[in-house]
């Protein structure tokens, strides 16, 4: 029972990064980037191609793949987001499915379609406390979550440059009339939101091994894990994330392991049906 | 009345744009309301057509209660509208868009479409009577044929004001129908507004934020300022309220 | 009117005699495959082209409907009975999923249907007594109705072309009905269509089931004359490969839709050294075509003959 709860909220804790960085985006541009999960996939081979192939020690791996991830944000956005500004929300999120499929595929190209591993950065003997076990990679993932939480939060708080960022999403056109430099900052939401991808296939590949077609069904968890806590509202997805993982880890082991991933449309759907605007409200902000 | 509204309050946040208004507009007239920016005329005619929902209050349109309905409900009871920033199917021919408006009289199956009964081409044949009729009205008529968002402006606003009467409404609700106009063109469209009446008998509630425009034309007017209602009466009781000219008439001296 | 008969009446004939030249075997299985396509992202236009909203279920509905007509005919179910169980099963599957979220922001329905594609995915595989998992359901009894048993390709061949020119025809009448104008409002300007008195809500719904319908009946007669079906033809990868034809051909364009599906099916069959490459060029040719021609090939190709016309 109890080693269930840590491997669930292990895997929570995944899910809700990868919704951080897909709400970055959002709560920014108002686009819901469905090739959250292709990059994290490509975080994930960053990682071992730097780790694995070219055997560089792990954190300076961890490092040159969040750099890269952001340089690749920024590719993202120049192809996806500015040449569509202005254009039916659909065509954006079209553009958004055709990078998925790009990417996903240039990655079966360049490493092949069988699943790799990823060595954890921290490496030793899992600790036991009466029976549950806590591997060492599970001791990163928790306090890289951790982390991620504390300096989102003092970012978008404390820094002038995360409360303009806040400013941004309530109203591009006024954050630009007083002196937000807009274009600046939306650059920032997708690099960061790409690096916490990134980090999300860091963090998922020693658990699950990686694969050029893992990355559609992660961040089908992520948005699952976003509409859950309430579309944009961040500590909603948080706990919607941990919950989620808690779900599928029971789910699999006391309902059947077999429909592991259908658990979390299902609760989407029921969550739509019984509270339209997710558990913890959505910021609603249809203007006329 | 045709139109009756009580005490209508609608806040966002923490600030009520409107706060606690009335409004009753009898049938047949032209019902101007003008006020500053700001003063919570967009908020009303939101709020009357159903865009938003109001906080407190109630809105009834020929006896039926318009608070809480759907938009589509609220314009089925014989609410139509314009938008101050136009709103038009822009794919649509111009001809579409009014048919839009004006197939609600003519409901047909989707098993009546796809088997081209007669009931179907009956129903299409006077969707396009009344839509032609509606475009006619606002001197369209030559241009039905072309792309919606193909038009210059000023015959997309006559454009918005054809589909608003097609749907044959009991009430016409026309939000700054001359913004962004030259004087010569919105000169044109008081005639077809004045018109409209003449030929349809329409109620209108006209709101603008340009006064002089309003005074030709309107039977009677309601000045907003700060969410409330300032002052009411014919155009040249409102020219001499001193309310009116020291919140409306003063603050726009201060804007110049 | 009289070269309109003539061209009509040219297409026909050649559309008579494409199978005698390409003989029974596998290119006019893939023809085949690509008419099924053509009426699937036709039921998508309904609600992606006409009605603006995203809809990754399509490979889905497509899937029950197949799935449907499979396990009823191998079970003895006459024919026309699977083919209305088709249709119904993927009717019923669009309003539960469109019900609950087409009344919120668009992106609700994209995902929705995404996690819909991936459960009926699972529910392909791991229930095998009804579904044979991954294998799939093999030896589908072909279709049969009105004493007539339609073995060979290229008998289907025709059924099918029949099937499409009945799908195009519905399409083309319900585009220029109330209720095309109506969901290409609400796409436009929900808010105006809303005003106008349009149940713009309704509206998205039962473009959803239409389409969903086209899929599952183009299911049913997939089922009938490839004979053979499993998961890997359903999953959300086709799904999106359905919603780039319709991107390529044209969104919210009937035609462009059909020669969207019927192009992008055969070729790959053409292009088979690109081997993994050409689906990074579907994704890259999908941006490209969203960049620079949103109303696809449709709205191209027109255009293009405007402007060599004006250069004469």
């Amino acid at each position: 029972m109890g080693q269930l709860v840590i491997n669930g909220l292990a895997l929570g804790s995944i899910y809700a990064i990868v919704a951080l960085g897909l709400l970055l985006i959002f709560n920014t541009v108002q686009i819901v980037n469905f090739a959250q999960g292709q990059l994290l996939m490509l975080g994930a081979f960053l990682g071992i191609t730097g780790a694995v192939t070219h055997e560089l020690p792990i954190g300076f791996a961890w490092i040159v793949t969040l750099v890269a991830m952001m340089a690749l944000g920024l590719v993202f956005m120049a192809i996806v987001y500015f040449p569509l500004r202005g254009k039916p929300p659909f065509l954006i999120i079209l553009t958004t499915v055709a990078m998925g499929i790009v990417l996903e595929n240039l990655a079966l190209i360049i490493w092949g379609p069988l699943p790799v591993s990823l060595p954890s950065p921290l490496t030793g003997r899992p600790l036991r406390f009466s029976g549950v076990v806590l591997s060492m990679h599970q001791i990163v993932i928790f306090s890289t979550t951790a982390f991620i939480l504390l300096a989102q939060w003092l970012f978008l708080t404390r820094t002038r440059f995360g409360i303009m960022m806040q400013a941004t999403s309530q109203d591009l056109q006024t954050a630009r009339l007083v002196g937000i430099r807009v274009n600046r900052t939306i650059a920032v939401a997708f690099a960061l939101g790409s690096a916490l991808a990134g980090l999300g296939g860091l963090l998922v590949a020693p658990i699950f091994l990686a694969e050029p077609t893992m990355g559609g069904i992660l961040g089908l968890k992520a948005f699952v894990v976003s509409v859950i806590g309430g579309f944009g509202s961040l500590p909603g997805a948080v706990i919607a994330g941990l919950s989620l993982g808690l779900i599928e880890t029971f789910g699999a082991r006391y309902i059947s392991s077999d429909y592991r991933d259908a658990y979390a449309f299902v609760i989407m759907i029921i969550v739509l049906c019984v509270w339209p605007r997710g558990l913890f409200g959505e910021k609603s902000s249809e203007r006329v | 009345m045709l139109l009756q509204a009580k005490g209508i309050v609608k806040r966002f946040g923490g600030v009520s744009a409107l706060d606690g208004v009335d409004l009753n507009v009898p049938q047949g007239i032209i019902q101007a309301v003008i006020g500053p920016n700001g003063s919570g005329k967009t908020t009303l005619i939101n709020s009357l057509s159903g865009t938003y929902v109001p906080d407190e209050g109630s809105i009834q349109l020929n006896g039926a209660e318009l608070v809480g309905a759907r938009p589509h409900k609220i314009a089925q009871q014989g609410l139509a509208r314009t938008f101050q920033n136009i709103r038009l199917f822009g794919t649509l021919s111009v001809l579409d868009n009014v048919k839009v408006a004006a197939q609600r009289h003519t409901p047909v199956t989707l098993l009546d479409v796809m088997l081209k009964t007669g009931a179907h081409k009956l129903a299409e044949r006077e969707t396009e009577e009344r839509a032609r009729a509606a475009l006619d009205l606002v001197g369209l008529g030559t241009r039905a044929l072309d792309r919606a968002n193909a038009l210059p402006y000023a015959q997309q606003r006559l454009l918005e004001i054809a589909r608003a009467i097609a749907a044959e409404p009991l009430m016409l609700l026309l939000d700054e129908p001359a913004a962004g106009m030259t004087m010569t063109e919105a000169l044109a469209l008081l005639e077809i507004i004045q018109n409209l009446r003449k030929r349809i008998g329409i109620t209108v509630l006209l709101v603008e934020h340009n006064v002089r425009l309003v005074m030709g034309i309107s039977d009677r007017i309601a000045v907003l300022d700060f969410g409330r209602k300032i002052a009411e009466g014919t155009p040249s009781e409102i020219q001499k309220d001193p309310a009116v000219i020291a919140a409306y008439l003063g603050r726009r001296r201060a804007h110049a | 009117m009289k070269t309109k008969a003539l061209i009509l009446g040219l297409c026909a004939c050649g559309i008579a005699i494409i199978p005698s030249l390409l003989g029974e075997g596998y290119l006019i299985q893939v023809l085949n495959l690509a008419i099924l396509n053509a009426i699937v992202v036709l039921g998508l236009n309904f609600v992606t082209g006409f009605t603006g909203q995203i809809n990754f279920g399509q490979a889905a509905f497509f899937g029950l409907g197949a799935y449907a007509t499979g396990i009823a005919t191998l079970a003895g179910a006459p024919w026309l009975a699977a083919l209305f169980l088709s249709g119904l099963v993927a009717a019923i599957a669009s309003l539960a999923l469109g019900v609950p979220t087409l009344r919120l922001r668009s992106y609700y329905l994209a995902m929705t249907t995404i996690g819909f594609g991936e459960i009926v995915r699972l529910v392909l595989i791991h229930w095998e007594e009804v579904t044979g998992g991954t294998s799939g359901l093999r030896a589908i009894p072909p279709i049969s109705a009105f004493g007539f048993r339609v073995e060979s390709q290229m008998a289907s061949y025709y059924v099918l072309v029949f099937a499409l020119a009945l799908a195009i025809l519905f399409a083309l009448r319900i585009r220029n009905s109330s209720f095309g104008r109506a969901m290409i409002a609400t796409r436009d300007s929900e808010v105006a269509a809303e005003l106008s008195g349009v149940n713009t809500i309704r509206v998205k719904v039962l473009a959803l089931m239409i389409g969903a319908i086209y899929a599952g009946l183009a299911g049913c007669f997939f089922a009938s004359t490839i004979h053979y079906i499993s998961p890997d033809s359903f999953t959300n990868r086709q799904a999106v490969l359905l919603l780039t034809m319709l991107i390529i051909g044209g969104t919210g364009s009937i035609w462009g839709a059909v020669a969207g599906a019927i192009g992008l099916t055969m070729l790959p069959e053409a292009f088979r050294f690109l081997d993994q490459w050409y689906l990074v060029l579907y994704g890259s040719a999908v941006i490209a075509v969203i960049s620079f021609a949103p109303g696809g090939l449709a709205s191209a190709i027109p255009n293009v003959v405007t402007r060599l016309k004006a250069a004469r």
